[in-house]
């Protein structure tokens, strides 16, 4: 038995590594003098145009990765061909952690036929693979890294969609201070990357705007009981509580606050927490939640890419994460970018100069996909920053 | 593996037994001026206490009968069931489907669904599936992955209970779906809804999910030591405690005895897993993960393989965590940091555990 | 034949339920589409390769129909009773599970809701996009058809006694192997042990020549898994204490080389080499210090202890509490890789430090094994109240066993923070603690090369069963529960736990008696 193992995986290596020493055919000019795989990626006929998306596939946030990369897999059946090639986008999982981007990361570099990351979803896995993408000249286009620092740095490839934790935690300050009027206003996160950087943005900003914060709370994700950390949160007795983190952490945090003696207090979360998920989690107590969403505005294109995405899931899009649509978008936008870069050769290989695509994606302007008009500039592809939405009555509404 | 004695100790070991006591009186006292602080300050006003209490009560209760699963295996076969926690999500999830099918049944003569309209029937019903599935779970695991291993160094089977929880998470992972799934409760048992108790001018709400999971904690934890301590049948779990081969040449079937010792636990989980579904409302596959750890300590902190011991050392543990970082005055991030401290001092005072082994005083 | 029968409907139901919880898992779609490649099988659903799903069931029919024969085959009429009563039974179990959820899927009751597998498509892919009916049969038809041939071809077999011969052969193939000059040579002249040795060593600094980049990294992660495999070699093979927080000392490692190196949170940046020295150091250092009060602690009371110290370590370095000195969730980032001479290391390079570091702690641990300490901790082990009257200081030993296994892990730690040049919190969870003392066991515990086989196995693994994506985990935890049941030994065990095993086999000795068995 044990034996058959062994050979499964030798065989396996052997074949990676046969994989990583296919040597290049004869190109037309702009590959002509660098036959190397590194400088110009070289598609075989017969090939796939290979696109890499890294995302949690397993485990505890698994549902970001299957979400994002279900909504890419669409974007990949509308491409079509291409000059007689077809378009695949390869799945791999990060355990959204940095060490598993990292991992998938040099996964991706050794395989010749890829030529553009969708991705990494996650700031940590993101953080630990921009490094290594910078140095093979893979562009990248992420759906969700949001840190706001992962665009600085010695790197030209990273590029995203969504807006950045700085800019969500202004916003979400001032619509508290400004608009909602709160002046005893508590923190909680979750003591992940995301939610403590959201969540320590709008305590910088609130406070410069003279608010004042009561307390400041981590919990512990996963926990399905805040029983206790809230009673301590109620003890200080803000007007809101905002919670920085996703969507599970939020409903258990709503369920447990009239319990902790805080029925009428506001609770108002970020981005990770928006989406149908978290009023099916939170039921009743999700009334008068706020959230920031990133959910594009409605439009015909989104209608038709909602229904076509129900018709094949089951659910609609944004049901398990808010990011669907970006999912599709950044796919798509590669695709698109792809074969404005690529030259059909003579010898019927298709020849993607990796540099010529990391310029172009980075060049990106005007696309129109469904999360709005696309524009990168310096990594950054849509300045728009977000609105907040409230629960009423089961769903989400524009206050 | 063998005890040390403390009584055959040399010099050298004296002098650790020495810096062993400064550091635990150093860490007492500022334990102590921490509290004095806090009290001192009034941060808390006695409703806050109460509710830091009734939350570490009830979560307290579960740890203590999610222990006790831990505690039963350990006593019969000295092995650390890692995937103890993973039959508590079982139940949680059996649980979770009883309700959402009676849910979906009609009664025309109430015009409401059975959940709603028999809501006792459906309550029990939720626990009986789930702990009938739990204990199936822990019989078919012991059947497939301890028995063969039964004679092999210690470690062989906690290894195969580490595969065997790994397994079970991903199966439930990939058979469920990853999302997150919220009890659905019969109306008498809405989460949040409770009776209000007037205290220092607030009111402090205790939940009907609350007082259900701790007065069946209490009753399942008195039924289960009556079981072991009053019983003939607990008396030949004991035997086979003390001494498989005696306890076979008694006329003892110690397979059998192994066995049912996996359906109880198993089914005290699936209790528990129930009890965690209907009072937290929240579920998933990595539910048990957490709460399955938290009881193991709970089950060493009271002194493993004693039913009593498991009681007081989860109800300790769920009181820690909840009141440990408010009377310390530290973030609530850290009762993690605050219960495993409290664990290693308690275990320098007594090695044992609090209360101590009672199961396999023999062995140790 | 009521036996017979008896058993064929117990296999078949034991393989029934397994074959439908394989299609809860939705494992069934991801193996049908590897054996539809395999024979290139044209795939023309989204969730699964139908031509390989029959494949698949006409395998696992095979399969039941031959172990149900396997009790009685002296005649082809008992094996036809056995393949019989087996297919009809799994036969039975499958089509009506795939009758009732094609039921259900046609009346439009989304099961998906509660089962997350079985949406419309994977239905249709469960009917091989055909009717309900003509779904449902054919699966039937292929349980019954492979099932009864499975058990006839099984009792051909045994009938021509294939079996026996091909296994005689192998025999007689090893003993010559066995006997051959070069095997003699071999065994009598111990300088041949070190050209086998050169000749391993040989092949371990050439393979990273021919590895990609991805499988030089996951190589080099192999080789941090296998340091601190040694260093928990010795905390648990040696010594026999049980340490399930053996990530603090990692995390210690991984965290001292970053927070000195990297430009924030602190601004220190001392240099790579001296600051791996101070990292081992300072998980040494973090070793004694838990190791005092703890010591006196027996076996699992020190197991929960310890885990309590990784997770306690675990929480502080992501609480906001240190995060100003730690970097908190966000961990810290630009740690310096180390350099020689001005060359940065770097892919091969870095691994092959990596494998230097292992040869030095190899030769490290054989010395301390062969030594004085290394007797003082075997005879511990053995009996520690004996060993005690012996006149060794159990404690000091104890601590030096903890203090070496946890300077290995620092070294690992640092060595693994330098090459992600980042470190966070969420590399440092309980997972590692359980790989690392998975790996030992695996591979066989107080053994040196069982140590490396096991690291190969439990983090090779996951990375070649990548292919299986979603159930990668889910395998793994199946494998590890049957590697245990098969080879509880481990792969490449030390000689002498390897016979004690054995000797048990026979003779079953009281588990609490050790605990880790007497020897290893």
């Amino acid at each position: 038995m044990s034996k058959r193992y062994y050979l499964f995986s030798i065989l396996i290596a052997v074949s990676l590594i046969l994989a990583a020493c296919g040597g290049a055919a004869k190109a037309p000019d702009v590959c002509a003098e660098n036959p190397d795989e590194t400088v110009c990626a070289v598609i075989e006929e017969g090939s796939t145009i290979k696109i890499g998306y890294a995302g949690p596939m397993a485990g505890d946030y698994s549902a970001f990765g299957i979400d994002i990369s279900n909504a890419g897999l669409l974007a990949v059946d509308d491409a079509g061909e291409f000059n007689g090639f077809t378009f695949e986008l390869l799945i791999e999982d990060t355990q959204g952690s940095g060490e598993g981007g990292a991992s998938v990361a040099n996964l991706y570099v050794s395989d010749p036929d890829v030529v553009a990351i969708a991705g990494h979803t996650f700031s940590g896995s993101t953080a630990a693979a921009i490094p290594i993408y910078n140095a093979a000249r893979l562009p990248m286009l992420s759906p969700s890294a949001t840190k706001a620092d992962l665009t600085d740095g010695p790197q030209d490839v990273f590029n995203r969609i969504p807006f950045t934790d700085d800019l969500q935690g202004q916003f979400a300050a001032e619509y508290l201070y400004n608009v909602l009027g709160v002046t005893k206003l508590a923190v909680m996160h979750d003591g992940d990357a995301y939610g403590k950087g959201v969540a320590e943005r709008v305590q910088e900003v609130y406070m410069s705007l003279g608010g004042e914060v009561v307390a400041v709370e981590a919990v512990t994700p996963g926990e399905t009981d805040y029983s206790a950390v809230l009673t301590d949160i109620g003890a200080s007795d803000p007007e809101a509580i905002y919670f920085g983190g996703y969507y599970p952490e939020c409903a258990v945090i709503a369920q447990g606050m009239p319990v902790a003696g805080m029925e009428d207090v506001l609770l108002f979360s970020d981005d990770g927490s928006y989406g149908e998920a978290f009023i099916e989690l939170a039921g009743p107590h999700a009334e008068g939640v706020y959230a920031a969403t990133g959910a594009p505005l409605d439009s015909a294109a989104k209608a038709e890419f909602d229904a076509y995405f129900e018709s094949i899931y089951g659910d609609p899009p944004g049901a398990i994460s808010t990011f669907t649509w970006h999912g599709y978008d950044i796919v798509d936008a590669l695709i698109q970018t792809i074969k404005s870069v690529a030259i059909l050769g003579d010898d019927g290989s298709l020849y993607i100069p990796r540099e010529a695509l990391v310029e172009a994606v980075n060049g990106l302007s005007g696309y129109e996909g469904l999360t709005g008009v696309l524009t990168c500039n310096g990594g950054e592809c849509n300045a728009s920053g977000p609105s907040f939405q409230v629960v009423q009555d089961g769903a989400w509404v524009i206050p | 593996m063998s005890e040390t004695k403390p009584k055959k100790t040399t010099g050298r070991v004296n002098s650790f037994k020495i810096i062993q006591a400064i550091i635990s009186v150093l860490f007492l006292a500022f334990l102590s001026w921490r509290l004095y602080n806090v009290i001192s300050s009034g941060v808390y006003g006695p409703d806050t206490w109460v509710r830091f209490a009734i939350s570490g009560l009830i979560i307290g209760s579960v740890y203590a009968v999610i222990a006790i699963g831990y505690t039963l295996v350990y006593g019969i076969l000295f092995m650390i069931n890692f995937a103890h926690g993973e039959l508590m999500m079982i139940g949680a999830f059996s649980g979770y489907f009883v309700f959402e099918a009676l849910k979906s049944i009609p009664v025309a003569a109430t015009g409401m669904s059975f959940l709603d309209s028999y809501q006792i029937i459906s309550v029990v019903l939720a626990f009986i599936v789930g702990m009938f599935m739990a204990a199936l779970s822990g019989y078919f695991l012991e059947k497939i992955a301890y028995r063969p291993l039964r004679g092999a160094p210690r470690l062989i089977p906690l290894i195969s209970a580490i595969g065997a929880s790994i397994f079970l998470q991903n199966a439930a992972q990939v058979t469920f779906g990853p999302q997150r799934r919220t009890y659905t409760n019969p109306d008498a048992l809405l989460r949040s809804q409770g009776w209000r108790i007037p205290i220092g001018g607030e009111e402090v709400i205790l939940t009907y999910t609350g007082v259900l999971t701790f007065v069946l904690s209490i009753l399942l934890l008195i039924g289960l030591y009556t079981l072991v301590m009053r019983t003939r049948y607990g008396r030949s779990m004991r035997a086979v405690a003390e001494n498989k081969q005696t306890a076979a040449l008694m006329g003892i079937n110690v397979d059998r005895i192994i066995s049912n010792t996996f359906i109880i636990s198993g089914a005290l989980g699936g209790a528990a897993g129930v009890m965690w579904g209907i009072h937290n409302g929240i579920i998933y596959h990595f539910v048990g993960f957490i709460p399955g750890i938290k009881a193991f300590t709970a089950a060493v902190l009271g002194g493993i393989g004693n039913i009593p011991g498991a009681m007081v050392g989860g109800l300790l543990l769920g009181i820690v965590e909840s009141l440990g970082p408010a009377a310390l005055g530290i973030d609530f991030q850290l009762k993690d940091v605050i219960a495993f401290s409290i664990l290693v001092l308690i275990l320098i005072f007594r090695p044992s555990g609090i209360v101590g082994e009672v199961l396999t005083e023999e062995k140790v | 034949m009521k036996d017979l029968i008896k058993q064929g409907l117990r296999l078949g139901s034991i393989f029934g339920v397994v074959i439908i919880f394989l299609i809860l898992f939705g494992l069934t779609s991801t193996l049908s589409d590897i054996l539809g490649e395999f024979v290139n099988l044209e795939s023309r659903t989204r969730t699964g390769n139908p031509g390989g799903l029959m494949i698949l069931f006409a395998l696992l029919s095979l399969w039941a129909g031959s172990s149900a024969s396997a009790s009685d085959r002296s005649n082809w009429k008992s094996a036809l009773v056995s393949g019989v009563s087996v297919s009809l039974i799994i036969g039975l179990f499958v089509a009506a599970f795939i009758l009732l959820v094609g039921f259900l899927d046609s009346a439009d009751v989304e099961m998906r809701d509660y089962l997350a597998q079985l949406d419309h498509l994977s239905v249709q892919f469960l009917l091989y996009g055909r009717s309900l009916i003509a779904g449902v049969l054919i699966t039937f038809g292929i349980f019954l058809i492979f099932g009864i041939l499975g058990a006839l071809l099984a009792y051909w077999y045994e009938a021509k006694q294939a079996g026996e011969v091909i296994q005689k052969q192998v025999l007689v193939l090893k003993e010559k192997a066995l006997d051959s000059k070069l095997a003699k040579q071999y065994k009598e002249n111990p300088r041949s042990k070190w050209i086998g040795y050169g000749l391993l060593g040989l092949v371990v600094f050439i393979t990273p020549q021919f590895l990609g980049k991805y499988w030089n990294y996951a190589m080099g992660t192999v080789g941090i898994y296998v340091l601190m495999g040694l260093g928990l070699n010795i905390v648990v093979g040696l010594a026999g204490l049980l340490d399930l927080g053996y990530v603090a000392f990692f995390a210690i490692g991984a965290y001292t080389a970053g927070l000195l190196t990297a430009p924030a949170p602190l601004p220190l940046q001392i240099g790579f080499w001296p600051v791996l020295i101070f990292s081992i150091v300072m998980a040494a250092f973090a070793g004694i210090l838990l190791g005092i009060p703890v010591l006196r602690m027996r076996g699992d009371y020190l197991a929960i202890v310890t885990l309590g110290f990784g997770e306690i370590i675990r929480v502080l370095i992501r609480s906001d509490m240190l995060a100003p000195y730690v970097g908190g969730p966000q961990g810290i980032r630009d740690i310096a890789g180390p350099s020689l001479f001005g060359i940065a290391f770097s892919g091969k390079a870095y691994l092959y430090l990596i494998i230097i570091a292992i040869l030095l702690i190899i030769l490290f641990t054989n010395y301390l094994q062969n030594s004085k300490v290394g007797r003082a901790w075997m005879a511990m082990r053995e009996d520690e109240t004996v060993a005690q009257a012996m006149g060794i200081n159990t404690l000091y030993y104890k601590l030096m066993a903890f203090a070496t296994g946890a300077a290995f892990a620092g070294l690992g730690g640092a060595l693994f923070a330098a090459r992600n040049q980042y470190t966070g919190p969420a590399d440092h969870t309980l997972m590692v603690s359980i790989n690392v003392l998975s790996l030992l066991i695996v591979g066989g515990m107080g053994s040196i090369p069982g140590v490396i086989v096991g690291a190969f196995v439990l983090k090779g693994l996951p990375e070649i069963l990548r292919e299986l994506d979603l159930y990668r985990l889910l395998v793994f935890g199946g494998l590890l529960v049957f590697m245990m049941i098969i080879r509880p030994e481990g792969i490449w065990p030390a000689p002498r736990r390897r016979m004690e095993l054995h000797e048990g086999e026979l003779d079953v000795l009281p588990p609490e008696e050790s605990l880790v068995g007497k020897e290893g």
